[in-house]
This record gives structure tokens, C-alpha cells and sequence, in this order.
């Protein structure tokens, strides 16, 4: 047996300095609930939850571990008390550990649980049995271990606690300290040998009630087997930092409409690895770069940049058909990219990393975004068209960090293709979208061109997004005195891509069909048709002929000159916000109308003309209509000027288009000339 | 190299022979109209080989005419630890038959089947696809299962979809000379052809050339009028539990064997169920104390395993856990009333709220939910023992109105639950509101809703923290800005029929559309119909209501002054056999008062009729979206 003393790095004269400030620490322990526990009547929390966590507290160390290494030990205490039946739910724990198919593993242990209730001022418990813990396959590669809480009641309080250990140090368990549920108290608490360097990271609200780090002296053996009998035994002590964040009445996350995503706002610690060195000597591993080097890795990962540096001759024959009569790049860049989005089933929309071989894509004619783009940029190179890989967070992903390049916030890989000094962003994934058409999901700001030498920003902010829709309507006397007229609406990227959607799954009769149910008796339409549908380059058209025959049936005539085109009712609902409205894009709506007046009638009264702007200058809306002595003229503008709107200007929005709502639902008075 | 050559040789030709079937190009135009899919050949042969054990075999020929129908294109097929899948083949063709692709079950992703209602379940599916953009394309699917246990047998049901025709399709029962096969053919005259061979009896469906069936709108599902075959075994033996299906009481019986000395209830319990009921005289009154204490002590947790999910988790699990699935807390709930010498049954029976036609005379198994039955002298009492909201005897529309099977000591009988008919399902709605000048109203609504009409209800306020009520209320309604200012739910269930009352206060900005002289006010404010149908005079499929309730609304709205009445909508009664409806309208010099009521009757009616049903329902939607217009006096 040898043994091997190692001094640590990080030994500073902090050491002596012992922390001098007072600790707060919640004084609770697992099982130790009195009477007194029960009652949270002086405590501050939304009384309208069904539950409320007491206090949610995890701690990540570190032990010397029989593999040559160390493994992180992470432990959570919870106390949770049920408000109402409806709070059942939070008991049901579903917890995922991760194994690598080698024979490492993330493993549970000391798992325990309890529930108490109060019983005429006496504590009852009910302990979780071992047979009411279910473990199953979840996937490939994780498992599940699912519980839930016995004896549970209106009133009840539950304790759980259990320890995850992992030789993935890569994993360190990040922290919410906010979620479904209110919390009084959330702490967590990482002691960290300074053999491990990690970047913090803090997402959502970041003030903390308390906010500690110290150096803590720590001691471990690592047993390295060394294929002999006798193990190899080294230690290492030194000074190991301690850090504790603690918030307090943290109030539970609100789902609302027009949030890109709501997991942007939730209170969140995680960590990255920076790097690691065992000992002062010995080599430091890097793992947390910048952009230059971390496309390096990206391009140079057998996931996805080998697969465009492979050999990929194979595809030269197929890439020559597409583009043999192709007269420019931009011709080339055109065709390739039809064919592939044509070709080719995206299967999954969610992932960075290419599982296949672009081969086995092209055989299987199938594969994840990653994979058709990652195909696709190298079908353009095999063209000698320059292209990247880029990579991007989704909007539902929410929003990748800015300071690092962290892979595992990303979850989306399109390309950029360049002709000269014109560049394309283009996605094959999604076979409605037109030649440089983003689906708006991935409008979420920042994407990264994946290059070593170019790691540029493809800026892709909802904000640069304008979605504009112009619909016209001209109403006439036929030669019968009856009011007829022909409609027509040029829809923006968003509502073509949505349409074009929709008649692919069902047809053009059934939406128009649709469309007469709602005109009901008030108009007829004929001559329907929709124009572009198969042009995914251009924008879709709907037109349609109509008569109003039954408008004409009294001596005073009501109609609404915004046809189908109206805001009903309000789109913000809701007279309260929590989170910024993000809006997957710029709107800009325009109505024309041109219409004569009936004959026999004269106008009665029509609504007043009309300008408001939202903010001064984040948006207009104009709403003019005038009359002579046989037609009115109407002309509505709808326009945003911005996507993202704070909190605080959200009841001027909605007070904006209460207005919008207002003045659209007005009408034209008509009277019979008697 | 001679072998090699020989063997690539076979390949060749099998995958030839194999392909030259199967060639778009063969399928008769009649299959092609309305189509989105030709089903080419389906064959299912189901062999039993003793009460215990079944294999079955499948295989599916599909081609796919257009990108609808992609979604044949994947072959997905579940399993549990009952159920071992022996092999999938799936093969991909081209239009001329051509193979092009192929995979087997290792090839295929394996996932959990994790759903509503379920936690934990043995239950697992494994599914594979083929990807393909030139149409016509084709795809064939063989598999072989092997059951070990089985309580029910596969159906038939050879166009299962309105997009697909139907080239040829068979179904073989294959099962020992003296195992008895039950079945019924629904909706076609087809019979079995059966042969005897080697103590084997087989009996075997075939259907041809059905054509795809263009889509209708609100018509019944095609369950109720394309071909359907049920079969049902007699003998069954799962792990080593023995039983038979022939008939309801056989099935009930065999069901009860399985939970069989389950019923055991810790001492504490025991003296529980003494200490609240011993006091208690009347039956119905012990019933609803030990449905209480039900309610208050135990909750549903959907954990589905073991024998198909069929038993019981015994009474001392749910004593200890206090929660279990359905058939454990009704089991429970049984158990608890034997102790205070009341006798309860489980029943059996379909949970949801779509009717389905119920096969009285053919004994299978078209259940996924138990509730508890109480028969007392006068009064049957029924219980949703996974409900903590409902009055004790109360069923909501999710179990009543509906058969299921009663488990007795030794056997069992099909039972109806509780309708609840016209008179008992009632919403009263009364709205006080105040118009003022700029069109805002603001309203004062106080709405009791009773028995069915309070199901949605119920489950809205007690399924949703106070929080999430207010912000549902804030957006469900169809106005135009609002604010819901105040509100508050009041439940009576001190009688059988359960009874909630809302009051709420909303402020409606721009409810009204005030213009230079006049103004537009719709005196319906919170009960518009948004039913808006569409003519179809070649409707041939029965219209189907199955609700039947009343809605009475009556609205006070006081006006700005100085107006008077340009037009009102002109009163209305309808009365037919789907229901009625009438409203009164009258504008006072200071207010309007409106008055509202719909009866909706329940029923099936002729297709021929559907053209009354359109009048019927735009009526009414255009009664309710029609305007008082005031003008301002001179």
C-alpha cells in the first residue's frame, strides 16, 4: 500500500479568517414535526395554493470514491404541508437518475418518507414503505423512481429525504427555488473541493435572503486500482468552498399567455464545469470556453461537425442531379434545400446532437432536426456552396445563456448558407416553410453560427420578425339593387405557414365551409379560393365572392363594416401580469373597404374617425372612414412596433386594444330614404 | 461462393414474389375514391392453445395513397408482463412493390405508457415507422404475440377509419374442439366459416372491397354502423386464477374470485368503522358516514398492475397508503361497510362522458373504472369512491345513466345507474347589471346550477386552487374586456342532488357599443349559443343528444338615461322534439329585463331530421346574438 499526500490548491490566508457573520439556519430535521408545525397561519404565501413546501433544502459535496475519482453526493430534505385536497398531487415524486450504459450510475439511496398528521393535538406519522417505491425504465438511459406520500390529508404534512450519488461531475445538480407551488423556505448548499472549478449561473429573480461562502478543510481518500491486489490509496485535504443561497416566500411560477416560455422567469441556480486540476501540478482540464473554442469542439464532436467533415462522397451523385442545371449559388442553395426539405421526415424537433450517421438519414429518409440540417449543410458544401451549422434555443426551450456557450441550453440546429455577400437561414425540417422561412419558435434572439473562425451571432429576435396580413373588401350594388362584393386577405409568413397547415390536414372546402358557418345567414360566399398554397416562398391569399342579400331587411339597417376581420374580445384577457408579454412577432394589419351605399338608403351614421398610438411609438392604430354621396371609404391599421412589452406596459396594451376592440365592433347605421 | 450465390439468389425471388402483390397499380379505382389508404390485406388469426395461453399472429398490408395518411406508416404495438411480442417484420415497398426498407422489433423504440389517471402500470409499447414522400407507397406489418393469460379476445373491426378502403381483410379464432368461442357481428350479415381438423375448431371471418366513406359532419361514430365483430372467451385460467366469461354472472364471479379475502381491515380501522356508525340508526345514514370518512381519508392513485389490472390491492394497503386506483378504494369502501354489517357491491363499468351503445346479451369486457353499488330497502345508494367532492349517492355524468355489472358473493348481474333526467338538471341564472354611458356594464351574477349542471362545476372548483379559478374566470368569457371583480361558490349537498351557487361580479368594458346617438346592447350576456350549423341535406346517420337539462336566464339591465327603444329583437318559442326555447324581451324607460330558457331534450332522431336540427340551433344562436338598439330622444 502506498500512500500519497497531495496538497491542494487554493489555500489562502482566508483560511484563519473564520466567517464571522451570524447564520441563519432553519431549524427542522426529518421527522421531528411537533403540533406547533401544523399551524402556518403567521407565515407569508398565497393562500389560494393547494400546498405550500415548507422548506426545500439540497446540498452537493464531494467524497473520495474506490474508481479513481470523486463522487458528488447531493441530498434534499423537503416539508411540504397540503393545503387542500387538490394538493395530493405534489406528494407524487417522480425522481430521474441518469446511467451511461457503461456501468456508471447515478444511484438513490437512505430514501425515506413520512407523513403527519394532527389528531385531536397529537402527531401521528405514516412511514413510506419500501413496497410502495417503484423503479422502471424511462429511457435509454435514464430510470424512474416513483413514490408517493401515505396517509395524506387536507392539512397533512409530509417530510421526504434521499441521496443521489454520481461519478457525473459534469451533472451538478442545479437548483429552482421556485416552481408550481410556493415555498417559505429553498436553500442550497455546495461544498466543492477546489480540485472541481464550476461557473455559476442564476437565472430569474436574483435577490437571495442570505447569500454565504467560506472555506471549509476537507479531507478525502481515492482508492485507485491499479490492477494489482493492493489499491493505490491517495490523499488529498485542503480547503473546499462552501457556498449557501437561501430565498424566502418565493411565490409559485403563474403560467400566462404570450410568454415565449414561462421556465425563463423561474428562480434557477445550475453550474458548468470551468475546469479541473487534481493537484497544482498536474494539467488543467478546461471545459467551460468561449465560442471559438467551444465550435471547435462542436465542429470537431463525432455527433455533429465530423458528420460534415466525413467523407461524404456518396451524396456527390444526388447533389449533381439537384444542381446540374443551376446557374448561380443562389439557384443551387434553392434547390438543394427544396430537396431536402421534400425528402426528408423530421422526426423529432428537440435536440443538438446528430444520433445517425448522415448516411443512414439519407437512407431512412428520416431523422431529427439536427440531423436534415446537419445533411443539408452538407449537401450545400458538396455543391462548394459555404455553409454552417447553427444552433439555437427555441422559444419553448426558453432562453440559452449569454455569457457562456453552454450546449445543453440548446436544442435546435439550422444553417446558414452564403452566396457572395447574400446569406440564407434556412431549416429543412419543416416542410411548409418557405426558402429562408424560420418557423417563429425560433425567433428566441441569439443563434450561433457554429465555426471556429466566424463563431458569429445569427440574430433571430422576435423583435426583427414583422408578420403582415392586408385584407381588401369591396361591396357593390348589383344590378338588382342587392349589396355584393368580393373579400381578400394576403396573410403574413405565420398565418400562410398556419394555414397552409391546416389545409393539409383537412381541405379548402371544409375551411371555407367553416368560414360560411360563421358569416351564418348574414352573408352567402362563392367563387372561394386560395392562391400560393403550394408557393411556400410566397405569401397565401384568400379570396371569396359574397352576397348580403339579407342585410337589406328593415327601414334601419345595422351592418359592421370589419366583416370577418374583427377583434371580437380583447387578445389580453387577463387584467393582471407577472412576466413581460412576448409576442412571437411584430404585428401590422391593414383593412381596406371600399362600399356603396344601398340603394334606397341613406346614411344614418357611421362611426367616427379615429388615431390612437400605443406608448407614443410602439404602435399605431388608425381607423378612418368617410362617406360622400354614394360610397364609404374605410382604411384600419393595426400595427406593433415591437414584440416585447414589460410588465409595466402591460395595462396600457390591453387598455390599447380594448380601444381596437371599441371601435371595431361599431357599426354603420343605414336608413330607408322613405 | 456457390452458397452465397444460392441464398442471394432466394432472397431475390422471395422479396420478388413478395412485392409483385402488393403493386399500387392493382388496387380497382373503387378503392381509390375518397381514400386515403387502401388497407390491402389484414389477416389476424387468434389461436388459443389451452384457457392460459393464446398466440397471435397479424399482419398488415397497407398502402398509402397521400401524406393523410403518414400515420399508417408506423406500427405500434403494446405490451405488458402478460404479453411477450415474438417477432415484428415491417417492410416498405414502393409503388411497384419494390422493396425498399425493412425493420424488426430490435429496431423498434420502447417507451412506458405513462397516461391520465396512471402513475405506475406494467404497461409498454414498442413502436417503429417508415418515412417515405413518393406516393403511393406501401407497407406490411407481421407480428406474433404470445399471451400468457387472456380474459378477453381480439374483435374485428376490419375499417376502422372513414379514410380507408378495404381490399381484403380476414380474422381466424383457431381454439381447442371443446373450448366453447362466443361471438356477435354487429352491423353486417357475415358468418364465420368453421372447420374442424386434429381436435381444432376454426372459425373464420372474411370481408372484401369495402369502399372509403366520405366524411360527414356530426355523424356517429363508425363503430356504430361499419362491420364489428366481438368475440368472447369462455375458459379462462390467468396465473393460475380460473374462471369463465360465458355470461355476465360467470364474468362477475370470476372477477370476484380474484379479489377474494382482499376485504381484511386492520383492527384500528375496525373499531373506526364502530366508533362512527354504531350510533347511527338508519342505513342510508351509515352509508354516508363511511362514504365521508372515505372521502376524507383516501385518495386515487392510479397504480395499474398485476393480472390485467384486475386485482385488487387488499383493504390493509389502502388503511396503511390511504390512497389506491378504483377497484381498491371501492373494494375499501365494501370492505368498510361489511364491518358495520351493510352489504355493498362493486360494479363494474365504462367511465367517460361519450354514450356508447351497451351489448347487453354478449358477455366481454367493455369496462375501465368500478364504482360501489348499496342496495338498502327503498334506495339504492351509489358510490364514486375516487371522488373526495361528490354527495354520497350522487353519480356524475362520467358513471350515470349507463349499465355496468354488479360483482354479488358468488356471480353477478348487469345493474343501471341513476339517469338524471330534465327536471333534474338545471342552471337558474339571475343578472342584475347597470349600463353606463360609455358602454361599460357592470354585473351582478347569481347563477345555482343542479345535478349534471353543476358536474363541470364541481370539478372546476375543486380541481383548481382559488388562484386558478379567478384567472380561468378572467378569460373564459366571450366579452369583449372585462374584469371579474369578485366571485364565490357555494356547495349544498344536504340533498341527493348536489347543488352549487355562483355569485359573481364582472365589469365589461365597451359591453355595449355606444355610438354618436345610439347604442347597441345584447341583453344576452352570459349565455349566447355558440352552436352556428351548416345544411347537409344528404345526411343519412342518426343525430344523437345525450344530455338533457334547463337553462333559465333573467337579466335586469338598467340604461343611461335620455334613450328609447329604435329596435328590439322580437320575442320568440320554439318548441320540437329536440328541445325549446323562447325569449321575452321589454325595454322600460329605465331598463331592459330580459328573460331566457332552454330546455335541451335528450334522444336519438333520424338523419332526415338534421335539417330541424340546423333551424333549431340557428335559431337560437341568432336570437342570442341579436341587439337592442336605443336611440338617443330628441
Amino acid at each position: 500500500m502506498k500512500s500519497k499526500k497531495l496538497i491542494l490548491l487554493g489555500v489562502f490566508a482566508a483560511l484563519f479568517q473564520q466567517a464571522l457573520f451570524a447564520q441563519e439556519k432553519l431549524d427542522i430535521q426529518f421527522g421531528k414535526v411537533a403540533a406547533s408545525d401544523f399551524d402556518l397561519s403567521s407565515q407569508k404565501f398565497d393562500s389560494g395554493s393547494n400546498a405550500v413546501i415548507i422548506a426545500d433544502i439540497g446540498k452537493t459535496s464531494f467524497e473520495g470514491n474506490r474508481k479513481s475519482g470523486m463522487t458528488m453526493i447531493f441530498t434534499r430534505f423537503m416539508r411540504v404541508k397540503i393545503l387542500n385536497k387538490n394538493g395530493f398531487d405534489i406528494a407524487d415524486n417522480r425522481i430521474l437518475l441518469y446511467h451511461n450504459g457503461k456501468g456508471d450510475e447515478e444511484k438513490i439511496t437512505e430514501l425515506k418518507g413520512s407523513t403527519f398528521n394532527l389528531e385531536n393535538g397529537r402527531v401521528s406519522e405514516a412511514k413510506l414503505d419500501e413496497k410502495s417505491v417503484f423503479t422502471e425504465r424511462y429511457d435509454k438511459h435514464r430510470d424512474i423512481t416513483k413514490f408517493t406520500l401515505p396517509d395524506l390529508r387536507q392539512g397533512s404534512v409530509y417530510d421526504i429525504t434521499y441521496t443521489i450519488k454520481s461519478d457525473f461531475f459534469f451533472n451538478l445538480r442545479p437548483w429552482s427555488f421556485q416552481g408550481d407551488y410556493p415555498r417559505l423556505w429553498s436553500e442550497y448548499e455546495t461544498t466543492i473541493p477546489p480540485v472541481f472549478h464550476y461557473a455559476t449561473l442564476m437565472q430569474g429573480d436574483d435577490h437571495f435572503d442570505l447569500k454565504t461562502s467560506k472555506d471549509v478543510y476537507q479531507h478525502f481518500t481515492i482508492i485507485v486500482n491499479n490492477g494489482t491486489e493492493a489499491d493505490d490509496f491517495y490523499e488529498l485535504s485542503g480547503d473546499s468552498r462552501q457556498q449557501r443561497w437561501v430565498k424566502k416566500n418565493v411565490p409559485a411560477l403563474k403560467e400566462e399567455p404570450y410568454t415565449s416560455s414561462v421556465d425563463n422567469y423561474r428562480a434557477k441556480l445550475s453550474f458548468q464545469l470551468h475546469y479541473l486540476q487534481w493537484t497544482q501540478e498536474s494539467e488543467r482540464h478546461d471545459y467551460l470556453t468561449d465560442w471559438f473554442k467551444a465550435s471547435e469542439k462542436l465542429m470537431n464532436d463525432e455527433d455533429f461537425g465530423m458528420k460534415l467533415n466525413h467523407d461524404n462522397a456518396w451524396m456527390s451523385s444526388d447533389v449533381k442531379i439537384n444542381t446540374d442545371d443551376c446557374k448561380s449559388d443562389e439557384e443551387k442553395i434553392k434547390k438543394i434545400y427544396a430537396f431536402v426539405r421534400d425528402n426528408f421526415s423530421c422526426t423529432s424537433h428537440e435536440g443538438l446532437y446528430a444520433q445517425s450517421s448522415l448516411k443512414d438519414v439519407y437512407k431512412k429518409k428520416a431523422g431529427s432536426v439536427a440531423e436534415i440540417n446537419l445533411l443539408l449543410t452538407a449537401m450545400l458544401r458538396q455543391a462548394h456552396i459555404t455553409a454552417d451549422p447553427v444552433i439555437l434555443s427555441t422559444r419553448s426551450n426558453g432562453v440559452a445563456n449569454q455569457s457562456y456557450p453552454l450546449m445543453e441550453e440548446f436544442n435546435y440546429v439550422i444553417c446558414e448558407a452564403y452566396s457572395g455577400d447574400k446569406k440564407y437561414t434556412l431549416d429543412a425540417s419543416e416542410p411548409l416553410n418557405g426558402f429562408g422561412h424560420l418557423v417563429s419558435d425560433c425567433y428566441n434572439g441569439e443563434a450561433r453560427i457554429v465555426n471556429q473562425e466566424k463563431p458569429y451571432i445569427v440574430n433571430l429576435s422576435p423583435d426583427s420578425l414583422r408578420e403582415s396580413k392586408t385584407s381588401q373588401v369591396f361591396i357593390v350594388n348589383d344590378e338588382k339593387g342587392f349589396p355584393v362584393g368580393s373579400f381578400e386577405t394576403t396573410l403574413g409568413n405565420e398565418e400562410s405557414y398556419a394555414l397552409r397547415e391546416e389545409i393539409k390536414r383537412t381541405t379548402q372546402k371544409d375551411y371555407f365551409k367553416k368560414l360560411q358557418a360563421r358569416y351564418g345567414a348574414d352573408a352567402s360566399i362563392e367563387n372561394t379560393g386560395i392562391d400560393s398554397l403550394s408557393h411556400l416562398e410566397d405569401p397565401v391569399s384568400v379570396h371569396y365572392d359574397f352576397d348580403l342579400k339579407n342585410l337589406l331587411s328593415g327601414d334601419v339597417v345595422y351592418f359592421n363594416p370589419m366583416m370577418d376581420e374583427i377583434y371580437k374580445n380583447n387578445p389580453f384577457k387577463s387584467s393582471e401580469r407577472h412576466y413581460p408579454v412576448e409576442m412571437p412577432y411584430k404585428m401590422d394589419e391593414l383593412y381596406v373597404l371600399s362600399m356603396d351605399i344601398p340603394k334606397g338608403y341613406i346614411v344614418d351614421e357611421i362611426p367616427k374617425s379615429a388615431k390612437v398610438s400605443l406608448n407614443e411609438s410602439d404602435g399605431i392604430f388608425e381607423y378612418l372612414i368617410q362617406k360622400n354621396e354614394t360610397n364609404i371609404q374605410m382604411r384600419v391599421h393595426l400595427k406593433l412596433n415591437k414584440a416585447y412589452f414589460p410588465v409595466a406596459d402591460y395595462p396600457t396594451l390591453r387598455d390599447f386594444f380594448a380601444y381596437v376592440v371599441k371601435k371595431e365592433n361599431e357599426q354603420i347605421v343605414f336608413k330607408k330614404i322613405p | 461462393m456457390k452458397k452465397f450465390l444460392l441464398a442471394s439468389l432466394c432472397f431475390w425471388t422471395v422479396m420478388n414474389s413478395r412485392a409483385q402483390s402488393f403493386a399500387a397499380s392493382q388496387i380497382p379505382d373503387s378503392l381509390k375514391t375518397n381514400a386515403d389508404v387502401v388497407i390491402r390485406l389484414e389477416e389476424k388469426v387468434f389461436e388459443i392453445k389451452s384457457p392460459g395461453h393464446a398466440v397471435i399472429r397479424e399482419r398488415h398490408v397497407y398502402t398509402i395513397l397521400s401524406e393523410k395518411a403518414d400515420d399508417y406508416a408506423t406500427y405500434k404495438t403494446t405490451y405488458d408482463k402478460f404479453i411477450s411480442i415474438n417477432y415484428v417484420n415491417a417492410v416498405l415497398y414502393d409503388a411497384s412493390g419494390r422493396e425498399l426498407k425493412r425493420f424488426k422489433k430490435k429496431d423498434m423504440q420502447d417507451h412506458p405508457i405513462e397516461g391520465e389517471g396512471s402513475f405506475v402500470s406494467d404497461d409498454r409499447y414498442k413502436i417503429g415507422s417508415f418515412y417515405c414522400h413518393t406516393y403511393p407507397y406501401t407497407v406490411d406489418f407481421e407480428e406474433e404475440d404470445e399471451k400468457n393469460g387472456f380474459m378477453h379476445i381480439d374483435d374485428w373491426f376490419p375499417q376502422p377509419s372513414i379514410q380507408g378502403s378495404v381490399e381484403y381483410s380476414k380474422y381466424t379464432v383457431i381454439a381447442p374442439s371443446d373450448y366453447g368461442v362466443r361471438f356477435k357481428m354487429l352491423n353486417s350479415k357475415i358468418t364465420p366459416a368453421i372447420t374442424e381438423k386434429s381436435n381444432k375448431k376454426t372459425y373464420t371471418w372474411e370481408i372484401r372491397n369495402l369502399p372509403a366513406i366520405e366524411e360527414i359532419p356530426f355523424s356517429p361514430e363508425l363503430i356504430c354502423y361499419a362491420p364489428y365483430l366481438m368475440v368472447g372467451p369462455t375458459d379462462i385460467d390467468v396465473e393460475g386464477y380460473k374462471g369463465n366469461m360465458s355470461s355476465w354472472n360467470d364474468f362477475a364471479r370470476f372477477y370476484g374470485s380474484l379479489q377474494k379475502g382482499r376485504d381484511m381491515l386492520p383492527e384500528e380501522i375496525r373499531q373506526k368503522v364502530h366508533a362512527l356508525t354504531d350510533a347511527v340508526n338508519l342505513p342510508q345514514e351509515k352509508v354516508a358516514v363511511l362514504y365521508d370518512y372515505l372521502q376524507k381519508n383516501t385518495h386515487y392513485v392510479g397504480i395499474q398492475l398485476g393480472i390485467g389490472g384486475w386485482q385488487t390491492f387488499d383493504a390493509a394497503y389502502v388503511a396503511h397508503n390511504k390512497y389506491g386506483d378504483c377497484k381498491a378504494l371501492s373494494n375499501f369502501m365494501v370492505a368498510l361497510l361489511k364491518e358495520a354489517g351493510i352489504k355493498g357491491y362493486p360494479v363494474i363499468i365504462r367511465g367517460g362522458r361519450d354514450h356508447r351503445d351497451f351489448e347487453k346479451d354478449f358477455t366481454n369486457d367493455p369496462f375501465n373504472h368500478i364504482i360501489c353499488c348499496v342496495p338498502l330497502n327503498k334506495d339504492t345508494l351509489w358510490l364514486e369512491c375516487t371522488s373526495q367532492y361528490l354527495p354520497a349517492g350522487y353519480l356524475s355524468d362520467f358513471t350515470s345513466n349507463r349499465y355496468g355489472l354488479m360483482v354479488e358473493d358468488n356471480g353477478g348481474e348487469l345493474v343501471h345507474t341513476p339517469v338524471y333526467s330534465l327536471a333534474d338538471n338545471t342552471q337558474f341564472r339571475s343578472l342584475s347589471a347597470r349600463l353606463d354611458a360609455e358602454g361599460t356594464l357592470s354585473v351582478v351574477s347569481n347563477t345555482s346550477y343542479k345535478a349534471a349542471c353543476q358536474d363541470p362545476i364541481n370539478s372546476f372548483i375543486n380541481f383548481r386552487s382559488k388562484e386558478d379559478q379567478l384567472r380561468v374566470l378572467k378569460s373564459k368569457f366571450d366579452l369583449p374586456t372585462y374584469d371579474v371583480t369578485a366571485f364565490d361558490y357555494q356547495q349544498d349537498y344536504s340533498k341527493r342532488l348536489p347543488v352549487i351557487q355562483e355569485s359573481m361580479k364582472l365589469t365589461v368594458t365597451n359591453y355595449a357599443q355606444v355610438s354618436g346617438k345610439r347604442i347597441f346592447i345584447n341583453p344576452d350576456i352570459l349565455s349566447r349559443s355558440s352552436t352556428k350549423l351548416l345544411e347537409d341535406k344528404n345526411r343519412q346517420y342518426d343525430v344523437e343528444f345525450d344530455d338533457e337539462y334547463i337553462h333559465v336566464d333573467s337579466v335586469q339591465i338598467l340604461i343611461p338615461e335620455g334613450y328609447q327603444t329604435e329596435s328590439k329583437p322580437a320575442d320568440i318559442a320554439l318548441q320540437n322534439k329536440f328541445g325549446r326555447y323562447s325569449t321575452h324581451t321589454e325595454v322600460g324607460a329605465d331598463r331592459i329585463v330580459y328573460y331566457r330558457k332552454l330546455e335541451q331534450y335528450s334522444g336519438r332522431f333520424p338523419g332526415k331530421e338534421y335539417g330541424d336540427v340546423v333551424k333549431f340551433y340557428n335559431q337560437i344562436y341568432n336570437a342570442d346574438h341579436s341587439r337592442i338598439v336605443l336611440v338617443r330622444k330628441n
